[in-house]
């Protein structure tokens, strides 16, 4: 249940693009064909799906604070988070660099169809905002991470597929000449975004019924309440 | 022996030559970044709400592209080709990181202005464009004009954006209320008109700079795409 | 010179990189962190005596000033002056009086709570303003981008608040950001955190139809536009934090 919730959540309500505005560059640069958008999109998935959960370990286990703990009791205060920015970067570069060589070597035809899009993704700043946002939401479980890259990366795909589809429809309208390429594509995705914000009623709409946020915590502070409720009682006898 | 030679070209060359001087004022309209290169785009959406914002983004990539571009050319002979993107990721990191701490311990009221920006300067995907497109073939100086036109030509655009969108979204330029003030209803707002909301979301982010993209293109036919 | 194209010198420039910018990074944290806990902490300090309402004006006696914190540089004297040694630990009904309970990291607090059997260490703040007491609750929790945190200060009713700040790491500026400045954090003054008998926290509500918050019984203060995700964030960790204190306010509370 958990798991679908993160799912849907960010692929629609989150998404990378037309939620948090990240990965545009590539987005409007690379949705004129279809064709294209769709091998961009399944390489932002397969790296997103890889970084976001190695960053999660490197995450957990070398920059939070008291991480290094595995190490032995003397590591517990070290706090590396200030290093995050500049590891989770080198991960996800390294990343993208070993999936080139991997694909070549294994599937040259596969290559041929990706392999101009890869250096695209490690400066698109949707695969580093995934890792980001895994840290500050404070993710708590592998599964969790790589449930969050898959699906992060599901929602860019979608995207991208959607603006590409519109724009080799959109050849045959009367755009004015200005507006013609760019222009119009940042006036749909504008559109389009507006669009995406009414699914932010989907776990949002209902006031009574709000998201479980610190649930736990909530129902620990319920049972503190009836305790000390109990130790009243006990007193007053 | 190639930077001997290049030494020699750049003797002859006066600091702001025509050419140089190119470099500082192409960016900010024929091959503005944000609208014609398609760089940057996602700072430009995320923070122009407000002016006061667009206006200090601004002046943070300033600082950052036009070192990290100097920083890239002068080591542009020995960065390995194959982890290039790797090198110029993190000379952008440790410099935006550096400056985070230095203010942090000294400025630290400043920092506090500031620190919502780190994370979208490292992530600004003009940096990287203008390391791959320029500081990687151009010398130092060269590479210095380059960035700074690019990020003055990326913050001309963040600062339109930015006045329109706080202006019609919550009638105020910098902070101060210029339209009068909406709750007591006076100025502009005791003839009925309210501040439309809606400017304040990313999308009308996305909606005006199309229409910036419209009118420069109107004006300068040369641009339009088919 | 060499040839760059070499994977034994890729590799050698990998590493060298690596070791380079990770000393120089981690040197210079090292020789900073202690000056930048220290602004922290003086921030902290700051933070706590202006949700109290204790403002550069109450120190200038200069009413433009009232909505700047006390100067970083007098923090720690007038921290000393309003509340000094009147800071708690509470640990479900019981609390203790230490000087530790400054030094509490509410979000380190947080993810121990996760583990079974950890009771949590909750950190109060008494100021006495004059010469009426009120309780600062900090708070923690998640806006859009990052994390948000704020401080609470309480009435000594136990239910009306006083005043209230909230800060955030990376929340849109123009949006999310504004959680910041005035018109947001005053409306939450003389606010009641109980509905009758009943803990409700605050609810920062959409279409309140109370721009000017004329209405201070109804546990909800206005929204920001374009910043829902912030705001639900905001009415999270108020009542989830402020309710883990409601066992002990509840043992001091006035009748």
């Amino acid at each position: 249940m958990e798991h679908l919730e993160l799912f849907f959540k960010s692929i629609f309500i989150d998404n990378m693009v037309f939620a948090t505005f990240l990965g545009m560059c590539s987005y409007l640069a690379v949705s004129k064909k279809v064709s294209t958008a769709v091998g961009l999109g399944a390489a932002v998935i397969f790296v997103m799906a890889i970084t976001v959960p190695v960053n999660w370990l490197l995450d957990t286990y070398v920059l939070k604070e008291g991480a290094l703990v595995w190490l032995g009791e003397e590591y517990a205060s070290y706090d590396l988070s200030f290093l995050s920015f500049i590891l989770f970067i080198a991960t996800i570069a390294t990343m993208v660099q070993l999936v080139e060589i991997v694909v070549e070597k294994f599937s040259p035809s596969l290559y041929n169809s990706l392999g101009i899009f890869l250096p695209l993704i490690a400066v698109n700043c949707a695969i580093l905002g995934g890792s980001l946002f895994m840290q500050s939401r404070e993710i708590p479980t592998l599964g969790m991470a790589l449930n969050y890259g898959v699906s992060s990366g599901i929602g860019w795909f979608l995207a991208i597929l959607a603006i590409a589809a519109i724009r080799e429809k959109i050849r045959y309208s009367n755009v004015p000449a200005p507006l013609r390429g760019l222009g119009i594509t940042f006036i749909l995705t504008g559109l389009m975004a507006i669009g995406f914000m009414s699914f932010g009623g989907m776990l949002t709409g209902d006031e009574g019924n709000k998201k479980p946020v610190k649930e736990e915590v909530q129902a620990e502070a319920e049972e503190l309440l009836d305790e000390s409720k109990e130790m009243v009682l006990n007193t007053n006898k | 022996m190639a930077e001997v030679a290049e030494k020699q070209v750049k003797a002859k060359e006066p600091l702001f030559s025509k050419q140089n001087k190119g470099l500082m004022t192409d960016p900010l309209f024929d091959n503005n970044p944000i609208t014609i290169q398609v760089l940057g785009i996602c700072s430009a959406l995320a923070i122009t709400a407000q002016l006061k914002a667009s206006i200090v983004m601004a002046l943070a990539v300033t600082f950052v592209l036009a070192m990290g571009n100097v920083v890239i050319s002068l080591m542009r002979n020995i960065i390995p080709s194959k982890i290039r993107i790797i090198v110029q990721l993190v000379v952008v990191a440790t410099l935006v990181i550096i400056v985070d701490l230095v203010l942090k311990a000294f400025a630290y009221e400043l920092s506090k202005q500031l620190s919502v920006f780190v994370g979208l300067i490292i992530t600004n995907c003009i940096i990287m464009g203008r390391f791959e497109a320029f500081a990687l073939g151009n010398g130092p100086w060269k590479s210095f004009l380059d960035g700074i036109g690019n990020a003055a030509g990326y913050g001309l655009i963040l600062i339109i954006v930015g006045f329109f969108r706080e202006l019609l979204g919550s009638g105020t330029l910098l902070g101060f209320p210029v339209l009068g003030n909406p709750i007591e209803k006076t100025g502009l707002y005791a003839l009925g008109y309210e501040n439309n909301g809606f400017m304040l979301l990313a999308p009308m982010a996305l909606i005006t700079v199309g229409i910036i993209i419209w009118i420069q293109r109107s004006r300068n036919k040369s641009l339009i795409e088919n | 010179m060499a040839n760059t194209e070499k994977n034994s010198y890729t590799l050698l420039f990998a590493v060298l990189m690596v070791v380079v910018v990770g000393s120089v990074l981690a040197g210079l944290f090292g020789s900073l962190n202690g000056q930048i806990k220290e602004n922290q902490k003086k921030e902290k300090k700051q933070n706590i005596l202006f949700a109290m309402g204790i403002t550069k004006a109450t120190i200038s006696k200069n009413q433009d000033d009232a909505d700047l914190p006390v100067d970083a540089s007098e923090a720690d004297k007038i921290f000393e002056e309003y509340v000094g040694d009147n800071q708690f630990i509470i640990e479900g009904i019981k609390a203790t009086k230490t000087n530790k309970a400054f030094d509490i990291d509410v979000k380190k607090q947080g993810q121990l709570a996760k583990k079974d059997g950890y009771v949590r260490k909750l950190p109060l703040f008494i100021g006495s303003v004059n010469g009426k007491k009120s309780y600062v609750v900090p708070l923690y929790g998640k806006g859009l981008w990052d994390a948000i945190w704020g401080y609470v200060a309480l009435e000594e009713d136990l239910k009306t608040v006083k005043g209230a700040f909230f800060d955030h790491k990376g929340e849109t500026p123009g949006l999310g950001a504004n959680i910041k400045e005035k018109f947001f954090y005053s409306d939450f003054k003389g606010e009641s955190i109980y509905s009758g008998a009943e803990f409700k926290g605050i609810t920062v509500a959409k279409g309140n139809n109370d721009p000017t918050n004329q209405r201070k019984d109804d546990n909800k203060v206005d929204a920001i536009a374009g910043a829902t995700i912030t705001g639900d964030g905001v009415t999270a960790m108020i009542k989830a934090d402020i309710k883990m204190y409601v066992p002990y306010f509840e043992t001091v509370k006035p009748n």
